[in-house]
């Protein structure tokens, strides 16, 4: 990742949590074709996630720009979130306390937790990783 | 990777598939602090792969599945 790369994803992450949504290019001075370019080797290099075959951005991780079945209620917005990693995760990157709701993948039922001080409460809930994490980014989306 | 109430849900869930690996909420926020805390840092710049699997290791994630590429 070069430092022209590194420079637009950064201000990509920062206007996002500051927006609460995904910034435009003019939101963030750049050219629509150089932004374009910089989002797709963000892409190939796994600094974020794009739509398949086009530049629009699905998930800046942890966060998901799109309605994802993990909300999570942190640093006065409500987010969403990729999966459970991630719905912990944006707590972490934001660096505050916060509220998860999702569901039981197996019976639906609501699950509703808060994460205070960096540790769930309550902790009675369990994550399952279906896949290896040698095989992650084979379908990020799937995983 | 989904949440569950319990391991009898993702037992039933997985439906007789091959079972990933199963970890507390406790021990997935963990790693979530240790992973995503520097995301939104002005001076961010990517782990290496060693600096993701000392992560893991750190947290008692270990073996060919936690394994990364």
């Amino acid at each position: 990742m070069n430092e022209r790369e590194l420079e637009f994803r950064n201000l990509v992450y920062g206007r996002f949590v500051e927006l609460g949504r995904v910034p435009r290019f003019e939101e963030l001075g750049f050219d629509p074709e150089e932004g374009k370019e910089l989002l797709r080797s963000l892409h190939d290099a796994h600094a974020l996630v794009l739509e398949r075959d086009t530049t629009e951005i699905r998930m800046l991780n942890p966060f998901s720009a799109v309605p994802s079945a993990y909300r999570v209620a942190a640093g006065g917005r409500t987010w969403f979130a990729n999966c459970a990693w991630d719905a912990f995760g944006v707590c972490a990157a934001l660096a505050v306390d916060g509220h998860v709701s999702a569901a039981c993948a197996d019976c639906a039922e609501p699950i509703e937790i808060d994460v205070r001080g960096g540790a769930p409460e309550p902790d009675e809930h369990f994550v399952h990783i279906l896949v290896s994490a040698a095989h992650w980014w084979d379908d990020i989306v799937f995983t | 990777m989904n949440l569950f109430r319990s391991e009898e849900h993702i037992e039933r869930w997985l439906g007789g598939r091959e079972p990933g690996a199963t970890i507390t909420a406790g021990t997935m926020c963990e790693l979530a602090h240790a992973w995503w805390d520097t995301r939104l840092a002005p001076d961010w710049r990517p782990r290496t792969r060693d600096e993701n699997q000392a992560i893991l290791t750190r947290l008692g994630l270990t073996g060919d599945f936690w394994a990364l590429l």
